[in-house]
């Protein structure tokens, strides 16, 4: 068994209320592990995602950080280097449209509100992230990479980025104030803006495409 | 089609069936168990009642799916994905119940 932290608090991105991300590799289903605690994984998904280049594999190898070892090796670190990252382009379309039907969903009236903006948030920092992973020398893991990604990153409004931000924290961790329908309408162009800054992306992404 | 989708598309779906109904303080704002415990503690609904434990299956259901992310669909994840349809269905008829019955002590 072995257990490791990673995310937010292995970069020092801690603000109150942050969760930690705790990951549990075991041989088999073991109840010992809560999942809305740990991250479960069973030693050979681990090895495939590693295999695969998963981005999920670049995260743990750039940040996981070990708490505890059964056997007192560090099997992560034993991996090595996952394999190079081959689904940029595809992973990159994918929540590009994850986003456009969120935004859609947004703009038809009829929808959870606050789940389609946590969406929005999910989308962009996967992006992002991908992006980072597949198109530059720094891979990015922060929850803000779309941030975080030099002259290529996400420039729409704080207030934008804010609500979405606040969305996502609400539809995971369930704590800030409700989001009002105004919100929305307030950011609504920044939130479509975020369209043009994805399309031009997969522009470098996809050359051909 | 990708599980990624195929979970978020499920989540909007069970959230979308709650959300619809009128009359609740707040809305169902995730799937995470403490997005449900918020709602259910917001709008006073025991989380021992049915329409709870209908959602918090959903979710750990949901959730086990998405630490099998991008596998290959497997026997498991198909059964599991069934699951969650079927409970959606389920919690669609309850939630259907709800809004009758309420709309019937107007």
């Amino acid at each position: 068994m072995h257990i490791y932290a990673f995310g937010s608090l292995c970069r020092g991105e801690v603000d109150f209320g942050s969760d930690v991300d705790l990951l549990s590799i075991i041989e088999g289903p073991d109840s010992r592990f809560d999942p809305d605690v740990f991250a479960k994984y069973s030693y050979d998904r681990i090895r495939s995602l590693w295999k695969e280049g998963n981005p999920f594999a670049w995260h743990l190898a750039t940040e996981a950080r070990l708490i505890f070892a059964s056997d007192a090796r560090n099997f992560l670190l034993d991996l090595g280097r996952p394999a190079p990252y081959g689904r940029c382009a595809e992973d990159c379309q994918k929540f590009f449209r994850v986003y456009e039907v969120a935004f859609e969903a947004l703009t038809s009236g009829k929808c959870s509100l606050v789940f389609e903006l946590a969406t929005v948030f999910l989308a962009v920092r996967n992006f992002a992230t991908c992006f980072s992973l597949g198109m530059t020398k720094q891979p990015n893991f922060s929850r803000h990479s779309a941030k975080e990604i030099g002259e290529r990153s996400l420039n729409i409004s704080d207030g934008a980025y804010r609500l979405l931000e606040r969305s996502r924290i609400l539809a995971i961790r369930a704590t800030g104030p409700m989001i009002q329908a105004q919100e929305l309408q307030a950011c609504l162009e920044d939130v479509c803006a975020i369209r043009s800054w994805m399309q031009k992306l997969l522009t470098e992404v996809k050359p051909d495409g | 089609m990708d599980d990624f989708i195929n979970r978020t598309d499920a989540q909007r779906r069970v959230l979308l069936t709650v959300n619809r109904v009128p009359g609740f303080a707040e809305e169902l704002c995730g799937l995470s168990r403490k997005a449900i415990e918020r709602w259910l503690s917001v709008n006073r609904i025991d989380s021992r009642a049915e329409l709870a434990t209908i959602l918090f299956q959903i979710s750990s259901k949901l959730f086990f799916l998405s630490n099998k992310s991008q596998e290959q669909v497997t026997e498991e994840y198909r059964t599991l994905s069934l699951e969650v349809e079927s409970l959606t269905l389920r919690l669609r008829e309850r939630v259907s119940g709800s809004f009758l019955d309420a709309q019937s002590r107007k």
